[in-house]
């Protein structure tokens, strides 16, 4: 332990200094520090400004989200909702950026919007899914007011501040139709809002601010009247009706028109007070006698009851309004007569309105009234219209009138003269229109109108016209049955079997032809000559005619004899058999009794013809002509037919005759033959008429 | 453990005179500049080390501050703005009854980063000042930092994704705020610090104070 050790050298290397030693790496925690400082001032120096507002109530502000709108741009967010010390209003703090903070002027408005349905339209339509929003309106200050204490509106300004337009106060009896936010018209469109009415503090009216926005301000000067234009109106007035209607949004808000109703209006200051009408019309005429600036009183009195007349009436000149009345009233004058009342009536006229000069001097105005009056110009009244007693002063150019002049005095205004007028009295005519209806029988109109409807009454209760209907239901029931019967059925049928037959007939007629037609003929012949000689042989010749004719008949038997009768007979024989397939048939069967018997009794006379001589048979003849007298007799009605038909039958048989031969000895005495037959024929049917006329002449032998 | 009551028997590599590779491991007599196996450069055990740790941490908790007082997200939807602190995030998602969700999140974004922040300003005081915890104990420690540090980026994960995500314009929008940015920067300074940190430091203070007690022993 004595022996000393070296001791170990402590080795260290240099001392190296504190800042060498210092690594860079310190810089890393410098730079965050710095950086975070510089956020952290970053964010302070961007907190806002906290400002305060008061509200009435703040539904839907809530802190931190509630935004705070500067024109529609973010501009803070409320950071707390607590209420004022008071507990009187809600007391919202908000952060707004300080750039907005330092033009934030004391004034400055705040409100909440919130989604509104109004007349007027939908608002804040976009605070239904964000919330609610507080607005700030206001118009930037140049300096920084320092102001962070302010009070909220309840409901947004009609009036944003900084909007450019003019504000005036309207003055009016009734605020009843005036809403706030109600629109302001000028020629229909609109151009401003009015705000909440409010009354005067002495409560004799109601005030009402009205903001017209910057273009249309410029409209508004001293001339300009307000009305207001609620809808529409109807007023029965002096003016006759009147019915006005407006836009439906102003119908649903009401709403006030304005409008410049007279020039040279001075341009108007903020805040002027103008008076509200309630119509257009009383608008327009307000304005008047306020807007005459230089008005020329003239005096009229009338003699006429002036009833109807009122201070205010207008005065026209050829239908313009050219003035008004100012006064009236009645004067009692001594006149001639004694005391009479004189109706006096101060107009006032407007130079401007006549065309003269705005500035002219009263004394030239009156002078030109003066020339006026000498060339007619007179006052009378009119009625203003139709339906109402209102008057109105005319001054009519009346050539014709009584000559005078303008009556100019020194105390009064210049007289104007006036003329009567024949005045349409609308009482009067309506007393004239309701005694002309009281006139009228109105009474014995009424009566027998009741008569009337009572004798229909009876008649309509009578039980045959209640039948009647029936009736003739059965009626038409049994016609339906006839029409529908067989009977009726078959009876086009029928009727078209007899046209058939009636055809088949013709048809047999055509066939037989002429020949036919001539055998007919030969038949009556044969038939009136066995009459005649029937008769003959009756009276014994007593009767002159019969003895003729009965030579005529040998004759022409003689003639016939004559003739070459074998091939006349043959003919004549298929003839009669013609006929007799006529006579078979079931039309000719028709044909009358007697017809047929004489006929037959013809075929014998005829068979005798044949057999021999008409002469030799005479006696025979004559004895089956006595019963044929008989058939002579039933055949009387007939006769003159057959008469007929026998000259028919020989005209015919001459034209067939004519064609048969013109030259031919046969033709020529057949045509004699056949002109004797047919004045046979004429001579029978004179008898036949005398028989008719005297029957028994036949039976007496006279 | 064994050799933890017989530390003496041990020779170190630094006591032999000899510098280890911190990459590879291969030992080279001391004063080598350079590994001669892989190139990396050979640092001995300096004070530095130390500095930057601090350097490192300062700087992670400077913006870690502002990753707390910060909104992280910025959530619009409808008209409407959130911002959300994390901590704000967190009771938010407590009030909806999500506490499992709200644990994650505290843990994640709170716990975990004090906890790294003050192991390892732990573990850098422990180098110079005598602690009661083992040298062993320390480097479990270590590792568990160095190990969790990248999970601590999950909130930052979470909001990129998100944002990158959630771009429905008026309906939801979702956008990163400052804090984002600051935790992030926050965790990779953490990170960094514990990287700086040089793990041989631990034993070397343990060795150092063997040391001492065994030459006191030999003088003694």
């Amino acid at each position: 332990m004595d022996e000393p050790q070296i001791a170990e050298p402590l080795i260290e290397g240099p001392k190296q200094s504190f800042w060498r030693n210092l690594s860079f790496v310190w810089l890393v925690p410098l730079a965050a520090l710095a950086v975070t400082l510089f956020i952290a001032w970053q964010s302070w120096a961007e907190r806002g400004q906290l400002i305060e507002i008061l509200f009435e109530n703040a539904a839907g502000v809530t802190a931190d989200e509630t935004m705070i709108r500067y024109r529609d741009v973010n501009v803070g967010v409320v950071e707390s909702v607590s209420f004022s010390d008071d507990l009187t209003s809600v007391l919202v703090r908000a952060r707004i950026e300080r750039a907005v903070a330092k033009a934030l002027p004391s004034d400055a408005e705040f409100w909440v919007v919130r989604p509104e349905v109004t007349a007027s339209g939908i608002t804040g339509l976009s605070t239904v899914l964000s919330g609610v929003y507080i607005q700030a309106a206001f118009d930037p200050s140049e300096i920084e007011t320092g102001a962070t204490r302010f009070t909220g509106l309840d409901t947004p300004p009609l009036v944003l501040p900084g909007m450019k337009g003019t504000k005036v106060t309207l003055r009016t009896a009734d605020g009843g139709q005036l809403t706030a936010g109600a629109p302001i018209y000028y020629q229909g469109i609109e151009v401003g809002k009015i705000e909440a009415p409010r009354l005067l503090d002495s409560g004799t009216g109601v005030v009402v601010d009205a903001f017209i926005t910057a273009p249309h301000d410029k409209r508004l000067t001293t001339a300009t009247r307000f009305w207001q234009t609620s809808g529409f109106s109807v007023n029965i007035g002096p003016g006759g009706l009147d019915l006005s209607i407006g836009s439906v949004a102003g119908l649903l808000r009401g709403g006030i028109s304005f409008d410049t109703v007279f020039s040279g209006g001075q341009p108007v200051t903020e805040g002027l007070v103008f008076d509200l009408y309630e119509s257009e019309e009383e608008a327009r005429s307000s304005v008047f006698k306020e807007a005459i600036e230089n008005p020329v009183d003239l005096t009229v009195e009338f003699e006429q009851s002036v009833a109807g007349l009122t201070v205010g009436s207008p005065v026209v000149y050829k239908g313009v309004k050219i003035g008004a009345v100012s006064t009236l009233g009645a004067f009692i004058e001594e006149g001639e007569d004694g005391q009479i009342v004189v109706l006096r009536a101060t107009i006032s006229i407007d130079p401007s309105r006549l065309g003269l000069d705005p500035d002219t001097p009263a004394a030239q105005t009156i002078a030109f009234f003066a020339d006026a009056v000498t060339n007619g110009l007179r006052a009378r009244l009119i009625s203003q219209s139709i339906f109402s007693r209102s008057l109105a002063v005319e001054l009519a150019e009346l050539p014709d009138a009584e000559p005078a002049a303008l009556g100019i005095f020194a105390a009064t205004a210049p007289l104007l003269p006036s003329v009567t007028s024949n005045l349409p009295d609308p009482g009067a005519t309506a007393e004239g229109l309701m005694k002309r209806v009281n006139d009228l029988p109105v009474e014995e109109l009424m009566e027998q109108a009741i008569a009337t409807l009572a004798s229909i009454e009876s008649l309509a209760g009578d039980e045959n016209l209640r039948a009647a209907p029936d009736a003739f239901v059965g009626l038409m029931d049994d016609a339906r049955a006839m029409i529908g019967g067989p009977d009726a059925q078959a009876l086009p049928g029928e009727l078209r079997q007899a046209v058939a037959e009636l055809r088949g007939v013709a048809e047999d007629l055509r066939t037989a032809e002429a020949v036919t037609k001539l055998v007919t003929a030969l038949e009556d012949a044969s038939e009136a000559a066995t009459s005649v000689t029937d008769v003959a042989g009756a009276f014994d010749e007593k009767i002159a005619g019969v003895p003729d004719l009965i030579d005529g008949l040998n004759q022409l038997t003689e003639k016939a004899n004559s003739l070459e009768l074998e091939q006349f007979l043959t003919m004549a024989t298929q003839l009669l058999d013609g006929a007799d397939k006529l006579i078979d048939q079931e039309s000719t069967r028709k044909l009358p009794e007697s017809l047929t018997g004489a006929l037959d009794e013809a075929r014998t006379a005829l068979a005798e013809l044949r057999e021999g001589g008409a002469v030799e048979n005479t006696n025979a003849t004559l004895a089956s002509a006595r019963s044929a007298a008989e058939a002579v007799e039933a055949a009387v009605a007939d006769l003159p037919q057959i008469a007929e038909r026998i000259d028919g039958l020989v005209s015919e048989a001459e034209g067939v005759l004519a064609g048969y031969g013109q030259n031919s000895r046969f033709n020529r005495d057949t045509l004699d033959t056949l002109r004797e037959l047919r004045s046979a024929a004429e001579a029978l049917s004179s008898l036949a008429r005398a028989l008719e006329r005297n029957p028994n002449s036949l039976l007496f032998g006279r | 453990m064994e050799n933890a009551g017989r530390p003496t028997q041990i020779v170190t590599a630094r006591a032999a005179g000899l510098i280890g590779c911190t990459h590879c491991g291969r030992v080279h007599p001391s004063g080598t500049q350079v590994c001669t196996r892989c190139g990396t450069h050979l640092t001995p055990r300096s004070v530095a080390s130390l500095q930057r740790v601090w350097a490192w941490w300062i700087a992670g908790l400077i913006v870690y501050i502002p990753a707390n007082l910060y909104p992280m997200l910025r959530t619009a939807s409808l008209g409407k703005t959130l911002e959300s602190t994390i901590l704000g995030g967190v009771i938010e998602l407590m009030h909806h009854g999500d506490y499992g969700v709200a644990l994650i999140v505290f843990v994640a974004s709170i716990i975990i980063p004090v906890a790294k922040f003050i192991a390892i300003a732990y573990l850098a005081l422990s180098v110079s000042h005598r602690v009661r915890l083992s040298a062993h104990r320390r480097h479990i420690l270590f590792e568990v930092v160095e190990f969790i540090g990248r999970w601590s980026m999950i909130d930052v994960f979470v909001v990129a994704i998100l944002s990158s995500l959630v771009r429905l314009d008026f309906a939801a929008t979702i956008t990163p705020g400052i804090a984002a940015v600051s935790f992030a920067l926050s965790v990779a300074f953490t990170m960094l610090a514990a990287l700086s940190f040089d793990s041989r430091l631990i034993w070397d203070a343990g060795e150092q104070e063997a040391g001492k007690k065994e030459k006191e022993r030999s003088i003694g």
